[in-house]
């Protein structure tokens, strides 16, 4: 269960472009929730994932997971037990090395990475049935260089790889928009299988306003560091895009964009 | 195809060169290793084949040279070393002190004999046993001393800037703080560890108000002397060379060592090995103790200086 | 042509003795990707060591150790600069290796040299008992290709364990290291120590074979070790099968080769260095053709 209470956010403080995001905000997350944040650019969706994950600091609130505070946890720290998939399929896996070894890598995650064996031949079945399982053909790339890859299958890995280990959150940064179409479909669909099959609690932040009503049980559109919509459960089941457009369009009319 | 001719050839280069070094050689190769170019060195160089000769031997006839020059690299020097022992030379020269112990240290297998010049102190750089001999260019510091109180005889204190990591300067200061209350002096040294902290250890020395400079052998501050020179002139400050180059370039005067001379003495302890009169075990190795006095009569009244009679008659003008 | 033989003898030696300097300068420039200048400072640092010890009789083997010790040290001074002060990783390397200009004069003054009498892991008696037959060039050859295969063999297993994974991780992709719950600074430290153990190894071992230490024998390492790593990684680029370890020792191999054969060809000695260049070119280009060979098949 992840809270935010309280959080203050000022980026640049005491300087010219000093800018408040965030005045005292409240957020809770239940366990298995599958939140979808919504926003304009600068509305404060990324700032929020990284305030979760520990990458910016704040200026004042807590960040409790479990009931434990843990605002001044360092960054590498809270990934103990937070998966994170990013925008760029780049930055999830390391492109010098196999993705047999990006998975040995993230398959350690929680553990010390001392002097054993890098790569553990025993596991190397389940990286396979886990990899088939997307239909993407990549159960056959294990010795292949991420580099070569495409954008499509290295998300693909990177979702695997933060899924690997057991975690408390899932969080996934805009993870389909720099993929085509038809990739961001398949990922996508995979997302929500993972985490269905897996029963994690995933934050999502997206653009598409299409994933957001169709998949999760919680939506959110955020303005200028502030929820203006808030929809769970069966309201979100009836809610459309066109309703949740017809608010983006609102908030974008009223700042004048 | 093109990139495989090359890589051919350059193989096929490779291998003359190396099998060029190969191949009887009746005629005894002396190997050459000079640590660097530099004045003193090359003068050295040149006084060494002329012993050479003047010992009665002849170039071509008695013995071929192959001198290398290692760019001030101490890992070049040990390769030159190294080829010089793979090449069965009859006699490695080592010029100054890295040459020198990658000489020695290339040698031992097969005890080839090493002969070493313009090394300040054989001792420390444990060149004094062994296969190996030469001759050692310790600065006349007395001499220097003497000759800076005959000049000044008001002077009090002596500037000398020298390179924390060069040895023959090392040593050369302690001799110069030793011996410099004998004559009334005080010594004000300061060390610097590259050539562009000289200037500004001049600057320092002429605030403190030196009464003159003294120069070691110090790659670093002959290297600019120039610049020195430019300073201490505008601030009217004598400067004393080490050797006759730097008294060339604008020094007042100095009691320097004439490396041609020290070369010479080298090729005549060389010569003594070739024609087998001599080991170099058992040879010790020889101090040049002679000096001239070198004076740059120019400089000297443009500082309002004149060098005492008993001097001048023994020194040798150098200005341009 | 025994003289042939003896200066190929001898150029290998000092390739494999300066491969214990590439391997390290591999480990920071080509893996952690960090432009580590430390090596100027412990390359001597591992000499200055060696050297002091093996005057006051220390055995040659553990003047190897204590070396290896002091050069990790200086790993980490630079390590610890970088993450912890947050100076950029070229500058956190010079500092280090400024500083220890100082400390190396401080340790062994500004020359130190060894008695023939002395003895080093090339004449020592274990060496004795096992190679004692040689000739000393051929001894010197064939320990110094023990250490050198040691050690890469060392590099080679721990790049194959978890630890060696993460550090290959960090140079790649620091980004995935923190998502991994690790701190990649404390991984970047192991790397820089690492590599400067192995740095100052071999100032130790050129030491032991010189048997001399002088306080700017590390000018200008960092380059050889940059240029040896370039070269062996480039030339074994499309040879999958050639480790990155041993290309770099061989990298090593052919940078002293190059300047043998300058040697050898008995051209003016001033232009020793610009006929190096002139080789390493050759390489290169050699090594780059290949490359674009391979593309155009694609």
């Amino acid at each position: 269960m992840l809270e935010l209470r309280d959080i203050v956010k000022i980026y640049n403080p005491g300087t010219i472009t000093e800018m408040c995001l965030f005045q005292g905000f409240n957020l809770t997350v239940a366990d298995g929730d599958f939140l979808s944040i919504v926003g304009s650019n600068g509305s404060g969706k990324t700032s929020l994932l990284n305030i979760i994950c520990g990458s910016i600091p704040v200026e004042g609130g807590q960040v409790l997971i479990n009931g434990e505070d843990i605002t001044k946890m360092k960054e590498y720290r809270r990934y103990g037990r937070i998966g994170r998939v990013y925008q760029n399929p780049a930055m999830g896996s390391c492109p010098n090395l196999t993705l047999l070894e990006n998975l040995s890598l993230a398959d350690n995650k929680g553990r010390p990475f001392g002097l054993k064996k890098g790569i553990n031949k025993a596991r190397r079945e389940y990286y396979r049935e886990q990899l088939a399982a997307l239909g993407l053909g990549l159960e056959d790339k294990l010795e292949v260089k991420m580099g070569a890859l495409s954008g499509g299958q290295r998300q693909a890995a990177a979702l695997i790889m933060a899924t690997l280990t057991p975690i408390d959150f899932l969080i996934l940064d805009e993870h389909t928009a720099a993929l085509d179409p038809k990739t961001a479909e398949t990922i996508m669909e995979l997302t929500d299988k993972v985490i269905r099959e897996k029963k994690l609690t995933a934050i999502m932040v997206t653009h598409n306003l299409r994933y957001a009503v169709e998949y999760g049980n919680r939506l959110i559109m955020m303005d200028k560091g502030q929820i203006v919509l808030e929809k769970a459960g069966a309201e979100k089941e009836a809610t459309t895009v066109a309703d949740v457009l017809h608010i983006f369009n609102e908030i974008s009319i009223e700042c004048g964009n | 195809m093109m990139k495989k001719i090359i890589a051919v050839a350059v193989i096929l280069a490779i291998f003359a060169t190396f099998a060029a070094g190969c191949g009887s050689k009746k005629v005894p190769v002396i190997g050459i290793s000079q640590y660097g170019e530099h004045a003193s060195l090359d003068n050295c160089r040149e006084g060494f084949l002329q012993g050479l000769k003047e010992a009665g031997l002849e170039e071509g006839k008695d013995f071929v040279i192959d001198y290398q020059n290692a760019g001030f690299d101490d890992s070049i020097a040990t390769q030159i070393a190294q080829t010089f022992s793979a090449n069965n030379v009859a006699l490695m020269v080592g010029i100054a002190t890295p040459a020198a112990i990658a000489c020695f240290a290339a040698a031992e297998d097969k005890d080839i004999p090493v002969v070493f010049s313009a090394i300040t102190d054989p001792v420390m750089a444990k060149l004094d046993k062994g296969n190996i001999t030469g001759t050692s260019d310790k600065l006349p510091v007395d001499a220097q001393l003497d000759l800076i109180r005959k000049i000044q005889p008001e002077a009090k204190t002596i500037g000398i800037i020298y390179t924390t990591s060069e040895p023959n300067s090392v040593s050369a200061i302690a001799e110069y703080e030793e011996k410099a209350p004998l004559y009334g002096f005080t010594i004000e040294s300061i060390g610097v560890t590259q050539q562009s902290e000289v200037t500004l250890a001049v600057d320092t020395l002429i605030s403190r108000g030196v009464d003159c400079l003294s120069n070691l052998t110090d790659n670093n501050v002959v290297g600019v002397l120039p610049s020195v020179l430019e300073k201490t002139n505008a601030a009217g400050i004598p400067v004393y060379g080490s050797e006759v180059e730097q008294v060339k370039i604008g020094c007042v005067a100095s009691a320097g060592i004439d490396y041609i001379a020290l070369g010479i003495q080298t090729g005549k302890m060389a010569a003594k090995i070739l024609k087998g009169e001599a080991t170099a075990e058992n040879m010790p190795y020889e101090t040049i103790t002679e000096f001239n006095y070198y004076i740059n009569s120019a400089a000297l009244a443009e500082m309002g200086l004149e060098v005492p009679a008993e001097i001048a008659e023994k020194a040798i003008e150098s200005g341009q | 042509m025994g003289s042939f033989f003896d200066l190929v003898v001898g150029t290998v030696t000092q390739g494999l003795i300066y491969a214990l300097l590439s391997l390290g300068v591999y480990i920071t420039y080509r893996i952690l990707d960090f432009p580590d200048l430390t090596v100027d400072g412990s390359f001597p640092l591992g000499a200055a060591v060696a050297a002091v010890l093996l005057t006051r009789g220390v055995s040659p083997y553990l003047t190897l150790i204590v070396a290896m010790a002091v050069g990790a040290l200086a790993g980490l001074v630079t390590g610890v600069i970088h993450v912890k002060l947050g100076v950029r990783d070229l500058l956190a390397g010079i500092i280090t290796m400024t500083g220890l200009f100082s400390i190396n004069l401080q340790i062994a003054g500004s020359n130190l040299a060894v008695d023939r009498a002395t003895d080093t892991i090339f004449t020592a008696a274990p060496t004795m008992a096992l190679f004692g037959a040689m000739p000393l060039i051929y001894r010197k050859l064939v320990v110094s290709l023990i250490l050198a295969v040691v050690f890469k063999l060392i590099l080679d297993a721990y790049f194959s364990t978890q630890s060696g994974l993460l550090l290959r991780a960090v140079g790649d992709n620091s980004t995935l290291v923190t998502t991994l719950a690790k701190d990649k600074g404390s991984v970047k430290i192991l790397g820089l120590v690492i590599s400067n153990t192995l740095v100052a190894l071999s100032g130790a071992v050129v030491c032991h074979e010189q048997r001399a230490f002088n306080s700017t024998m590390g000018t200008g390492q960092v380059v050889f070790g940059l240029a040896t790593v370039i070269i062996g990684t480039t030339l074994f680029k499309n040879l999958g099968f050639v480790k990155g370890t041993t290309a770099v020792i061989i990298g090593s191999i052919l940078y002293k080769a190059c300047i043998q054969v300058a040697i050898s060809l008995g051209l003016p000695a001033n232009l020793l260095k610009l006929i190096t260049a002139v080789l390493f070119l050759i390489i290169l280009v050699l090594g780059n053709r290949r490359k674009s060979g391979v593309n155009a098949n694609a």
